[in-house]
């Protein structure tokens, strides 16, 4: 057995994933995903006698992610897995996924060195 | 800088005086762990942007085909035609040690076909956009990947940034500073007893002229 994948998402979005075999979920509000996501990752399964979380990759769309308070997110990002990851919606790209990088250099050297 | 509060004792002395040695280690140690790990991060940020721009492209090109597919569709038949996938996705998950942090790394396994409707009620435009989310799709598991390591990698290069300041700007100052307190307060206490001692053999000495007269 192996890990899943899953999408959080609005409708339009996740439907196109739902053909690939994700497991897809709807959420319309910040709230919502916020609420998703703690369930997601609860949800685990065996693998090789050792328990483990479900989803290795919960994809999350830019809208949503923005929205997610930081100390929610900073409770979900704390284990290995899963690996929270804003991707774009079908109302296309934001500036969010480059800017969360961003702040991963901030917080790795003190300063956004690698520029916008 | 500010010393430590401790009595200024030989025993502290020395005590003090292996502290600041095991902190200059760890201070090195912990240096030399930030460089390994900045020079990881840097790698795989690098990387990420890339990847992210990648996928930003490809995934809206994968969007459009899907509402042009879902505008010529009616979205009943649309969410009947998708309901029960065929197609799985399965992970892999190894995980690799980088200056003891693990790392994740995804191994995508696939089986089934995306295009698993009839064709009869569907457009041919769903098909296209669906092989165009199973292009992207790879890619996006990549992204995942390489942000999660990112993640992973800021997070402990934080947390070693903020030891290493912490070793070299206030412990390893503070216990130097309490080492020179305590050997000058040991000094000038030898010399105040070298100074009475030479007061009291003089005071002696006198009190012995004074009796043999």
């Amino acid at each position: 057995m192996n890990y899943s994948i899953a999408i959080i998402g609005n409708k339009e979005t996740i439907l196109g994933f739902k053909a690939l075999g994700l497991e897809t979920f709807n959420a319309n509000s910040s709230e919502e995903a916020t609420a998703t996501l703690f369930e997601l990752k609860k949800e685990t399964i065996e693998i090789k006698g050792d328990t483990k979380p479900k989803y290795a990759i919960i994809f999350i769309t830019e809208e949503l992610a923005m929205n997610i308070k930081d100390e929610d997110y900073k409770k979900l990002s704390l284990s290995s897995l899963p690996a929270i990851i804003p991707v774009p919606s079908s109302k296309g790209a934001t500036k969010y996924g480059l800017a969360r990088i961003g702040k991963m250099v901030e917080q790795a050297i003190g300063s956004d060195i690698m520029g916008a | 800088m500010a010393k430590l509060d401790v009595k200024p004792t030989r025993m502290e002395l020395l005590n003090l005086k292996k502290r600041v040695k095991s902190a200059k280690r760890g201070h090195k140690l912990l240096k030399d762990k930030q460089d390994g790990l900045m020079k990881t991060f840097m790698e795989i940020i690098r990387e990420a942007k890339s990847t992210r721009r990648e996928v930003e492209e490809k995934l809206s090109g994968a969007f459009k085909n899907f509402m042009q597919a879902s505008s010529m569709m009616l979205p009943e038949m649309l969410e009947t035609a998708l309901l029960y996938p065929s197609a799985k996705v399965e992970l892999a998950v190894k995980t690799k040690n980088v200056m003891s942090v693990h790392i994740p790394y995804f191994d995508l396994k696939q089986e089934g076909d995306i295009l698993n409707y009839g064709y009869l009620q569907t457009s041919g435009e769903l098909d296209i956009a669906l092989g165009a989310f199973q292009e992207v799709f790879p890619l996006l598991i990549k992204l995942a990947e390489i942000e999660k390591q990112a993640e992973r990698l800021a997070a402990e290069l934080e947390t070693t940034r903020r030891r290493v300041n912490a070793l070299e700007h206030r412990l390893i100052p503070d216990l130097v500073e309490t080492v020179k307190f305590i050997s000058m307060k040991l000094a000038e206490a030898e010399r105040s007893t070298i100074v009475s001692v030479m007061r009291i053999k003089a005071m002696i000495e006198a009190q012995e002229e004074l009796a043999n007269v």
